[in-house]
């Protein structure tokens, strides 16, 4: 099956690229942020390649990839003589295991059948392999602006990749693509948690983040944008947290491949701007990262005329003239709300856990609250109907950063229970 | 007390999570080759043999090719734009040109303009050309 072989090859070519960044990533992080990264690696080079005119084939991808991929290899720093844990095996490992089979069954019962799919990320893929390369023409065609030609390549290209590797384009198993990126994510939640709380503890919130690490969306570029947010966001937070320089170049670069993967990913960036200066802005510098990544998918667009459709019109006059609406929008968030019950748990945790632990994770709860808030008021600003708008879309944005949300709760309250049960036994001793 | 809220508060996440993704674990379970027809069929209900026809329309064009699209439905929102995305997604590598604008417009030119003309259970008169292949409820025509 070319997708697994693709999948297999993706993951091979991120290893120096993760090691490269970070010499003691071992484990699962590793291997998650190998998949991550070699779905980046396979976008720039086939963007590039585009970009100076060559087309592609299975061979000068490979070739240009493979090529990278040993001079990071090369250049990899010596291994520290401290190397971070590694993780436990527990029990709820296993119940994470029968999730991740649940979801790899219901996204390969058969071929990818999202509208979205097959009339956005599919189609651009499919086009593009049938061309050989990027088809501007296409993109800029006055008949197919339902494909919404702004939105970023990344997903895309890692579908053509499978074209690529196997000499024809076949949607039956692209599933698992989506799938290989929640798998990503919770490995590298699992490696994250293992340092920060015991092995039954990391466990358990892996096993609770895979709710939102994997879209119900086949096929669509949520799963990338769940992964590559998501593990973004909790590396910086290490950063911050930890004052760790691997897991601030991490978090950076997984940032700016949030901007390649959906429009976003860019609202993204201004929100993670701002929660780092509020949390530690000394290290907005080293997100520039993210700039360039999220530059690339900015100007090439704009070279080729095309624009997001969200800005069309007066965007700003829209915000203000339905502010006064606000109410009626704010009760349509609610009403469209997924999985109630679970953000109604967090809400009550976040209440219950020490304020000194609220303010150590402040990055994460100030993103996600940003994040909300960057996407309210493009809700009031959009050219289309709102209510519209919230139905189709609201329930898989909400997604976006509820994984780390997620994470940092589930982790101040094993915190909370396991500083009380210290404390609990240092008086009876 | 409040170390076991937080326990308890831990464990209820879990649990909802769980209970929240039930519908996956039922999916997961189900009987496969009922959800596999199901799950194929959906994109196109209503339009059984839509996706047959434009693979035979793909079989005897070639890349580059320009096909004009006249479907039962020549209204946009009564079907045409699903009948000319999912045209696209089939016929990629081709130019599929729509004959009408998302406000029902007609777009002759485009007609004209076409290398092809693919017709699904529609009859389409036009003297300039021939009937290349026919089956599957519809007809391609070219010059």
């Amino acid at each position: 099956m070319a997708v697994v072989v693709a999948i297999v090859t993706t993951v091979v070519l991120g290893i120096p690229i993760a090691l490269a960044l970070d010499r003691n990533a071992r484990g699962p992080i590793l291997v998650g942020l190998a998949y991550l990264y070699g779905t980046g690696l396979i976008y720039v080079v086939e963007l590039a390649l585009a970009l100076i005119g060559v087309h592609w084939t299975a061979l000068n991808v490979n070739a240009v990839t493979i090529t990278i991929a040993a001079i990071c290899f090369f250049a990899r720093k010596p291994q520290s003589l401290v190397l971070s844990p590694q993780p436990w095996l527990s029990w709820p490992d296993l119940a994470t295991l029968l999730t991740i089979y649940a979801h790899l069954t219901w996204a390969t019962i058969a071929r990818v059948w999202e509208w979205d799919f097959w009339a956005i990320w599919g189609m651009k893929a499919r086009t593009f392999y049938e061309f050989g390369t990027i088809d501007w023409r296409f993109l800029e065609s006055q008949w197919n602006g339902y494909v919404h030609p702004d939105y970023p390549l990344l997903l895309p290209m890692n579908y053509l990749y499978t074209a690529l590797v196997g000499g024809e384009w076949n949607d039956r198993w692209l599933g698992l693509i989506t799938i290989a990126f929640g798998v990503a994510l919770l490995l590298i939640i699992r490696g994250l948690a293992a340092m920060e709380t015991r092995p039954v503890m990391a466990a358990t919130i892996t096993f609770a983040c895979a709710l939102f690490a994997f879209t119900r969306f086949i096929g669509l570029a949520e799963g990338p944008m769940l992964a590559f947010a998501g593990a973004g966001l909790l590396f910086v937070r290490r950063a911050i947290v930890f004052d760790d320089d691997a897991a601030m170049r991490h978090g950076a670069l997984l940032l700016g491949l949030a901007t390649a993967s959906k429009n976003e990913g860019v609202a993204l960036l201004v929100t993670v701007v701002a929660a780092v200066a509020l949390s530690k802005w000394r290290l907005l510098a080293r997100l520039w990262p993210v700039f360039v990544l999220a530059a690339a998918w900015i100007i090439i667009p704009a070279l080729h005329h095309i624009r997001n459709d969200q800005t069309r019109g007066n965007f700003v006059a829209r915000v203000f003239h339905r502010l006064g609406a606000f109410p009626q929008i704010a009760a349509m968030l609610l009403h469209f709300l997924a999985f109630r019950w679970m953000w109604l748990a967090v809400l009550v945790a976040l209440l219950i856990v020490p304020r000194q632990l609220r303010a150590r994770e402040r990055f994460v709860l100030l993103a996600f609250a940003f994040q909300i808030a960057g996407y309210v008021i493009i809700y009031c600003g959009t050219p289309y109907s709102v209510e519209w708008e919230i139905e189709s879309s609201w329930p898989r944005l909400t997604f976006h950063l509820a994984t780390p949300l997620l994470y940092v709760t589930m982790l101040m309250l094993a915190q909370t229970y396991d500083s009380g049960h210290a404390e609990a036994r240092s008086e009876q001793h | 007390m409040r170390r076991w809220i937080a326990l308890v508060l831990f464990v209820a996440i879990a649990v909802i999570s769980v209970s929240t993704d039930a519908i996956v674990f039922k999916v997961a379970f189900a009987n496969r080759a009922k959800m596999n027809h199901e799950f194929t069929t959906y994109p196109d209900r209503g339009w059984s043999s839509y996706p047959e026809f434009l693979e035979s329309v793909r079989a005897h064009t070639k890349p580059g090719d320009s096909i004009a699209l006249v479907v039962r439905t020549m209204s946009w929102d009564d079907g045409y734009s699903y009948a000319y995305y999912r045209a696209a997604y089939f016929l990629a590598g081709r130019e599929v040109l729509p004959l009408l604008r998302e406000d029902d417009m007609p777009l002759p030119q485009n007609f004209g303009r076409a290398t092809y003309v693919a017709a699904w259970h529609r009859n389409v008169k036009d003297d300039t050309r021939h009937v290349v292949w026919s089956g599957d409820g519809g007809v391609l025509l070219g010059h």
